[in-house]
């Protein structure tokens, strides 16, 4: 059953055009690796899906619902979370960050707490839990952007390249966490090129070339 | 009298608790701060809605803000007066020569500089901590607050900018102030005055006060912004 899914999106950088979609079905419940050249909006198109960015044009469909790319309806913020390749922390502390966005949706304090601890624990941060942000590595910093994303228990996920510039540790750790994320009744998009993440099970192929994309329905590996 | 004996004897007055001396002081710091009260909030969300609004005539606007930051205080003081004077377009509301002149006067040579500041800071500011505050669905208000408290440090440097130029102008707190003993005489005017009468003592009392203020607002500054690297 399709959830989020792109009916028509462009967009286009002065004369050229990046992206030219005419089809695109997330279903409820799939994870995709979304591959492609350096350059070819990978990134954009997950920025337009999350509503950061600005499409030139276009309609989608969440469940049954009809809406324009833009301007992005404030509601599918609520269910849609975008991570960046390399995630910006706040200036407070991990446990501010990771409290940001239930703050933001008026979660009640006591609630807000539990959950915040309980991200905590998922992602094994509990040592960092009130170390200012600018004092973490990268491996860290892309800990406490998927524990911040997994508290809001977002119906679809997508990652920007969330392995990239990674040590090997830190990279393993994170596919973990993907993994765990990836459970079941969550969509999710990873835009990456990283072996290992395309070879989690399960996961389904979205190849952008030309601005288009090419959907797979057999899982990608 | 030498430049010794004149700081010895402003010493002896700033210890002596002298009430003149302290009566100008409170007039500076309660209209300056008054301004800032004024000021900090209006330039601040002004440069907020800069940084991120677009609309017509933005840039000349931006322009046009980024001049006056260097306008003479004396012709703020001299546009003020000519709207506060009876003649001018507010003459019925009397506050020519009163500390409120004063403080709207400070205002309006106060906002240019945290416009401007405010808006190069949040301009300035990693295009990712709004990206995230928007993906993490936040209100427009919570945004705008996120943006705010991520360049705090910049938004002090612009406060404490805009104080050091409020609290030591002279052009313009003459003008629409009058320079009135225990009313509008500030510490800048007062200076102005008693060097011309030759009281270099309580010139150099009321100059040290001025330095100290200075100092001590941006020693803060530093303390707060060292404190939070640590």
């Amino acid at each position: 059953m399709s959830l989020l899914a792109v009916a028509t999106l462009d967009k286009s950088f002065g004369e050229r055009r990046l992206l030219s979609i005419d089809a695109l079905c997330l279903s409820a419940g799939e994870h995709y690796v979304l591959t492609g050249e350096n350059g070819s909006g990978k990134s954009t198109l997950l920025r337009i899906l999350a509503g950061i960015e600005a499409a030139d044009g276009g309609v989608g469909h969440f469940g049954e619902r009809r809406f324009d790319w833009w301007p992005y309806p404030n509601w599918l913020r609520q269910e849609v979370i975008y991570v960046h390749q390399q995630p910006y922390l706040f200036h407070t502390s991990v446990a501010e960050n990771i409290a940001y966005g239930l703050r933001a949706r008026g979660v009640e304090a006591s609630q807000r707490e539990r959950l915040v601890a309980a991200a905590i624990a998922w992602a094994r941060l509990g040592h960092l839990r009130q170390t200012p942000p600018q004092k973490l590595s990268g491996g860290e910093r892309q800990r406490v952007a998927l524990a911040r994303a997994w508290v809001l228990a977002p119906k679809v996920l997508l990652l920007d390249e969330p392995t990239a510039n990674l040590d090997a540790e830190s990279r393993q750790q994170t596919i973990d966490l993907v993994r765990a994320f990836c459970g079941p009744g969550r969509t999710a998009v990873i835009a990456c090129h990283d072996r290992d993440m395309i070879a989690l099970a399960n996961m389904r192929r979205l190849h952008l070339v030309d601005g288009q994309i090419r959907q797979n329905s057999a899982p990608a590996l | 009298m030498g430049l010794l004996d004149a700081t010895h004897a402003a010493l002896r007055l700033l210890l002596s608790g002298d009430a003149e001396l302290w009566t100008i002081v409170g007039v500076s710091l309660s209209v300056t701060l008054r301004a800032m009260l004024i000021a900090v909030p209006v330039g601040i969300g002004c440069g907020y809605l800069l940084a991120t609004l677009r609309f017509p005539g933005r840039r000349a606007l931006i322009v046009l803000i980024q001049g006056l930051l260097a306008s003479p205080t004396v012709v703020v003081g001299l546009l003020l007066y000519l709207l506060l004077s009876r003649q001018g377009v507010f003459g019925q509301l009397h506050l020519l020569f009163t500390q409120t002149a004063m403080v709207i006067g400070q205002v309006l040579i106060a906002l240019p500089v945290l416009i401007a500041f405010s808006l190069a800071a949040i301009q300035g500011a990693d295009p990712r901590a709004r990206e995230t505050a928007v993906a993490l669905g936040a209100s427009a208000s919570r945004i705008g607050w996120t943006m705010l408290v991520e360049v705090r440090f910049a938004l002090m440097a612009a406060v404490c900018n805009a104080f050091g130029r409020v609290v030591s102008e002279i052009g313009c707190a003459l003008m629409v102030g009058g320079n009135i003993a225990g009313v509008t005489r500030n510490i800048p005017t007062a200076i102005a005055l008693e060097t011309s009468k030759g009281d270099f003592a309580q010139g150099i009392a009321l100059g040290i006060v001025l330095l100290v203020v200075a100092l001590g607002v941006n020693s803060a500054f530093a303390f707060f912004q060292g404190e939070s690297r640590r």
